[in-house]
């Protein structure tokens, strides 16, 4: 695992799912069973925006890119999708 | 009298002649199909408590929507009903089910929000509505979602299905969006207008845990309930059909088409 994906599995875990029994590995669906709310979603998309330094467009949130914290780290940290 | 779908100021439309006959052909087409998948009918109050609305989170997502009445006695304070399906949960509230179960019910909706010739404040809703173990609702939704678009395509509307969200409010607005456009968790049939746009027809909406949670609504066995829904807007579908065949063609059309399966 890569440290783009590292920090976003340490952000996952101690952030949006702090105070939970539950943690999340790279490959963890995220969005099953309630894992991420609505509120989490939006902490979730900032941190990812910081890290990257770009402006994600709502449309680019879907479930091919945002499924787990792998996903994510190589569309959006590791690469910029374009 | 002539056949006619006229929308009055207010958002309230009038059906006359074939045109009424045809919303009345399309909703027999959604029951029986739906009766024929198992579904128990129901039917439920076009009123709807203060208080079912509010464990259904209605007035956090839809704040100002709801149409507020005066009940005779007093007391309780009640609404005309936005959706039938919460009804449905209400009905189930504190149950154990023992096994997947399918719904339909029929009734008129009210929402208050934007009135013009597509959106009605007063209008006519069919609903299907699941509940059961998650892979049951999902397969539901899909098996569904293939049925309709296909009885779209024999009416010869140009309608497609494309992922939705509902108009959130308030401060969690974008992250309730998102998270419904992450998990596609709503997909509308529209149909193209001349202006302003499409016209959603039917909704094919998953809710997960939400409502068995709010309702406490479980399955057998210590296992969660989930729900989901396809819901029918009657008088769009006939707006569509109308203005694609005519009132007599559509109808007949519509009549003549085999059962949903």
């Amino acid at each position: 695992m890569n440290s783009a994906a590292q920090n976003l599995l340490r952000f996952v875990n101690e952030e949006l799912l702090a105070g939970s029994e539950r943690r999340a590995g790279v490959d963890t669906p995220l969005f099953e069973d309630g894992w991420i709310d609505s509120l989490k979603i939006l902490h979730l998309i900032a941190f990812v925006e910081i890290e990257s330094g770009r402006r994600i467009p709502d449309e680019m949130i879907v479930m091919d890119r945002f499924r787990t914290v792998g996903e994510i780290a190589r569309n959006f940290l590791e690469t910029w999708l374009q | 009298m002539d056949a006619d779908l006229r929308v009055l100021p207010e958002g309230l439309a009038r059906l006359t002649g074939a045109a009424a006959a045809l919303l009345w052909a399309l909703d027999d087409k959604f029951r029986s199909a739906a009766l024929l998948t198992g579904a128990q009918e129901r039917c439920f109050p076009t009123i709807i408590s203060e208080d079912v609305l509010e464990r259904s989170g209605y007035f956090q997502a839809f704040p100002g929507c709801a149409s507020q009445l005066s009940a005779p006695s007093g007391g309780r304070k009640y609404f005309l009903s936005p959706a039938v399906c919460y009804h449905c949960y209400d009905m189930l509230k504190e149950r154990t089910l023992p096994n997947n179960i399918i719904f339909t019910c029929c009734g008129k909706c009210f929402r208050n929000d934007k009135c013009d010739d597509t959106h009605l404040w007063d209008f006519t809703m069919r609903e299907i509505v699941f509940v059961g173990t998650r892979e049951f609702v999902e397969r539901q939704r899909l098996r569904w979602m293939d049925v309709v678009a296909s009885f779209a395509r024999d009416l010869d509307l140009d309608a497609c299905l494309v992922p939705a969200n509902d108009p959130f409010f308030g401060p969690e607005a974008r992250g309730r969006k998102l998270l419904q456009q992450i998990k596609q968790l709503k997909f509308e049939l529209s149909v193209p207008l001349p202006s302003p746009g499409d016209m959603p027809i039917a909704s094919f909406n998953l809710h997960e845990r939400f409502f068995s949670d709010r309702f406490h609504v479980s399955l057998a066995g210590d296992r969660p309930a989930y729900t989901g829904c396809v819901a029918f807007g009657l008088e769009r579908w006939s707006m569509a059909l109308l203005a694609r065949h005519g009132a007599p063609a559509a109808l007949e059309l519509v009549e003549e088409h085999d059962d949903l399966r």
